[in-house]
């Protein structure tokens, strides 16, 4: 249970970070000309900043505990502001990464069971390209190749700005038709590694004896590889998704900026710039609990694949 | 006393030593030297640069004393006189790609350097030691290892730059903030290594002979888990320019660097019209870091006795 210390561990760095930028209050009243000193200090006194540090940050960490993620220096309660931003950015990840599985998978697993073919360097070399693509760059050329040239998608944006002109009738149409082209990024982002990743731990695995022994015992080809090499070979890429699964959060800034997609990645950018705190600390917190969580089930699907693996 | 001869035989006789074997290797590897010819390519365009490029650094085309044919122009198609066109501001992509290469070399090394100072440091240390020290140091990666790193390097770039505008130390900022966050996986793979390396007897015959610590450290440990460095600093040169290219192309680079990535972000704006700005960096971009991963991929298949077959 290493989690928890490593979880107050970041949410204190997340809170350094804010206090040596510079005093809440002069950013809160950053934009206001007719604010003054009393004024200041009623609002120092709301937002707590009269109490000594670490009750400061003990009294920042009981709130975000209930929920309460504090007032954005711009842009209203950071709760909701988040709230829907944070589905956004989740049905784009997930998309993504179920679809690179899906493809990854199969790929991988006959490029492992015919290496040094013609298919398998065709399959390892483009791999070895992907994984050197920056994702940004990914992004813009779908754009500019899709969007502006083919007009077959839009070219960023979550839905259409104009509601009873959906270019298929439905909202969920519409919206599917936004979501090609970035979930079409990240599936091609998360490709390279998983197809590289799946290929060696098969070659791993199939170079055991106990596929030895399957194949021995007459069952066929296709029974060995997916029935008792695939199983095994799927650990590393259960750690792989779980441990990865963290960055690929914090990856959704440059995805959403690039397609205007309205996620909690995109509102860490703008955030970012405008230096507005409240959401900077929020958005990081999540990403790191999302990222706990998902070490947690990465930990559980282990025992799940590999009974040898007990829980302790 | 020993006759001179015998020493002789003695060195006619030693093998070729395992730096030479692993040469051997990666030179039968078709893949490591097309990633050897990339990187030693793009040396040649950042050492030559001048030689390289068109035009002079960071000059108008046709406005500049310094380069004053052919005509001036914005965001102007590739040409014979641009082979890559040129921005908006009107400055020669091609010529401004060459002078990005030592950019992307400097935040490369840089960042990694820094990444394996650290790295090296902590796995020796608690791969060696083990106890509470190895617990400590090991919780500590683990914090860092589950950092939003990307977020943090963004909000770090914007603090110093809003908060000394002027004192930002242009690239360096950015190559020491990626090199200060992203050592964590590097140290743990450095530190199994060395947790594997103590056991051998060699270890404990010169403990027994009265070896420091730190000399068991740096002459037996270190160059024994020397060849997983080398990999994982290449790999890292290869991330460490990904990640300055994407904190660029959002806006967050160093304001007066001219790397590919903020090539790549003054042109994005307007790649409807001219996407020539964005394509070539990025073009370059994929090619450099390629190179190093198909480097680093090969370098592992020749210096890790455990994959070979």
């Amino acid at each position: 249970m290493y989690l928890i210390p490593v979880f107050f561990g970041i949410t204190l760095l997340v809170f350094t970070i804010e206090r040596l930028a510079g005093d809440p209050v002069q950013l809160y009243t950053a934009l206001n000309p007719h604010i003054d000193e009393a004024q200041r200090q009623a609002l120092r006194h709301f937002l707590g900043l009269d109490k000594p540090i670490y009750q400061q940050y003990l009294l920042w960490l009981s709130q975000i505990f209930t929920g309460n993620l504090g007032y954005s220096y711009t842009s209203g309660v950071v709760s909701t502001l988040i709230a829907q931003e944070l589905w956004a950015t989740l049905e784009l990840q997930l998309i993504g990464l179920a679809l690179s599985l899906a493809i990854a998978i199969p790929i991988g697993v006959l490029s492992a069971k015919r290496r040094y073919s013609l298919l398998d360097v065709s399959v390892t070399s483009s791999s070895l390209i992907g994984t050197s693509i920056p994702i940004f760059f990914l992004g813009v050329a779908f754009i500019l190749i899709f969007g502006y040239n083919l007009h077959w998608f839009p070219s960023g944006g979550f839905q259409s700005t104009t509601p009873d002109r959906y270019p298929y009738g439905s909202l969920v149409l519409d919206q599917l038709w936004h979501l090609t082209l970035p979930a079409a990024v990240y599936t091609f982002a998360l490709l390279a590694p998983i197809v590289l990743l799946v290929r060696s731990s098969m070659l791993e695995v199939l170079r055991q004896d106990y596929i030895l022994a399957a194949r021995a015992s007459g069952l066929s080809e296709r029974t060995v590889v997916y029935k008792h090499g695939l199983r095994n070979a799927l650990i590393p890429i259960v750690t792989y998704v779980g441990l990865y699964f963290g960055g690929l959060l914090a990856g959704a800034p440059v995805t959403e900026t690039v397609f205007n997609w309205p996620g909690v990645g995109r509102q860490f950018v703008t955030s970012t710039t405008q230096l507005d705190f409240p959401v900077i600390q929020a958005v990081v917190v999540i990403i790191t609990l999302m990222t706990l969580v998902a070490n947690l089930v990465t930990d559980v699907a282990y025992a799940y694949i590999d009974p040898r693996i007990r829980l302790e | 006393m020993m006759p001179p001869p015998t020493q002789q035989r003695v060195q006619r006789n030693r093998g070729v030593s395992q730096w030479a074997l692993a040469w051997r290797r990666l030179k039968t590897n078709k893949v490591a030297i097309v990633g050897l010819g990339v990187v030693g390519m793009f040396t040649v365009m950042a050492v030559f640069d001048r030689l390289v490029a068109i035009y002079p650094p960071q000059c108008l085309v046709g406005l500049s004393p310094s380069c004053p044919s052919p005509a001036y122009a914005s965001n102007a198609p590739p040409s014979v006189a641009h082979p890559f066109g040129t921005d908006l501001a009107g400055y020669d992509v091609y010529s401004e790609i060459v002078y990005g290469t030592r950019a992307a070399f400097v935040i490369g090394l840089g960042a990694s350097g820094i990444v394996m100072l650290i790295a090296i440091s902590i796995g020796l240390v608690a791969g060696y030691f083990g106890g509470w020290i190895d617990n400590v140091l090991m919780r500590l990666t683990e914090v860092f290892l589950v950092i939003p790193f990307f977020l943090l390097l963004l909000v770090f770039l914007q603090v110093t730059i809003k908060l000394a505008p002027t004192a930002t130390g242009g690239i360096w900022l950015v190559v020491f903030i990626i090199g200060a966050f992203s050592w964590p996986g590097a140290a743990r793979i450095i530190r199994g290594e060395v947790l594997r390396v103590r056991e051998f007897e060699f270890i404990a015959a010169s403990r027994q002979i009265g070896a420091s610590s730190f000399r068991i450290l740096l002459r037996h440990l270190f160059p024994n888990v020397l060849h997983i460095v080398i990999v994982l600093a290449t790999l890292q040169i290869a991330n460490s320019i990904l990640t300055e290219a994407a904190v660029s192309f959002l806006g967050f680079g160093a304001p007066n660097s001219n790397t590919w990535g903020q090539q790549m972000y003054t042109s994005a704006g307007f790649i409807e019209q001219a996407w020539w700005g964005t394509l070539f960096p990025a073009i370059f971009v994929t090619i450099m870091v390629m190179g190093f991963n198909l480097l680093g991929n090969g370098l592992r298949d020749a210096l890790d006795p455990r994959l070979r077959e």
